[in-house]
């Protein structure tokens, strides 16, 4: 699910940045640092929106550097057990397949495929009585286990559900 | 005609032991300072206001060497020199001059025993 979040990240800048143009430098370092990362508490951040508040830096005794404490909005994509998603199949092996949410990898084993689903070496894909998996192909899963890790959730997912598979 | 009546002499207020406000609380009186509950360290130190501040104006040595060590090491890693440097090259010197100048961009923070801290900012300090 998406959500906005206010969240804050602490930036060390570095003395040769200060000056001016020290606020589009803690900004673009904001956004260098936070889009596109995972963490296992607040999900993918997917972009920042808004920054509602630069605290005023601090200098760090010893190392010269400043620090700021940037306080932002952003949209975060964090998933859960029990969702329903649309996703893209990256792999098919003769275990499963996995597929692509976004930035979150769904590996679907064949256990938790319908029982008419067979493993074909051609291609390589799955075979259904009406549908197939195959590579880039789009599927709908039902996220059955998540695994939060610090920099990273992994997630297992079934087809094996009424409305769930491949997506025509 | 009635004699005048005279009008009651008021207290002196300061042989009152407690002043009221018109809702019957207590107006704190100026001459006794309230020293309040023992301080609680564990929570973040409070900023006093800008015009409430009373720890003195003068720079003292210590913060004097903290703040050229610390603008000296700044400009030793390339942060923007605030004075001319008429042909300095030494940190520490064009720190000392930035300093003369009231040109150093930094605030001095005095924490206080009752886990309140002042803000000075360096320029308008007055040198020692």
């Amino acid at each position: 699910m998406f959500f906005l979040r206010n969240l804050s990240h602490t930036i060390n800048l570095h003395p040769s940045y200060f000056g001016p143009h020290m606020k589009e430098f803690l900004l673009r370092n904001l956004h260098g640092d936070v889009e596109g990362t995972c963490s296992g508490r607040v999900g993918f951040i997917i972009c920042v929106l808004t920054v509602t508040n630069i605290s005023p830096g601090k200098v760090l005794p010893g190392s010269g550097l400043a620090e700021f404490v940037v306080q932002y909005q952003a949209i975060v994509f964090k998933p859960y057990k029990g969702e329903v998603v649309d996703a893209i199949v990256t792999s098919v092996n003769q275990i499963g397949f996995f597929a692509d949410v976004g930035p979150l990898q769904v590996f679907v084993a064949q256990k938790l495929m319908p029982n008419d689903f067979k493993f074909d070496s051609n291609g390589p894909c799955y075979r259904g009585d009406d549908q197939m998996i195959e590579k880039n192909g789009q599927v709908r899963l039902k996220i059955v286990g998540l695994k939060y890790q610090a920099t990273q959730i992994n997630a297992v997912g079934t087809i094996k559900e009424d409305y769930l598979g491949q997506i025509q | 005609m009635e004699p005048e009546e005279e009008e009651p002499e008021e207290m002196e207020p300061e042989l009152m032991e407690e002043e009221f406000d018109a809702n019957g609380n207590v107006i704190p009186r100026k001459d006794k300072v309230d020293i309040g509950k023992p301080t609680n360290f564990a929570l973040p130190p409070k900023a006093v206001a800008k015009e409430d501040r009373t720890t003195t104006p003068y720079m003292t040595k210590y913060e004097r060497a903290r703040v050229l060590g610390a603008r000296a090491l700044q400009i030793s890693m390339n942060a923007p020199v605030l004075v001319d440097l008429e042909g300095e090259t030494d940190s520490l010197n064009i720190a000392m001059k930035e300093l003369n100048n009231k040109m150093i961009p930094l605030v001095v923070r005095r924490y206080l025993p009752d886990n309140t801290y002042e803000d000075w900012e360096v320029s308008e300090m007055i040198l020692p």
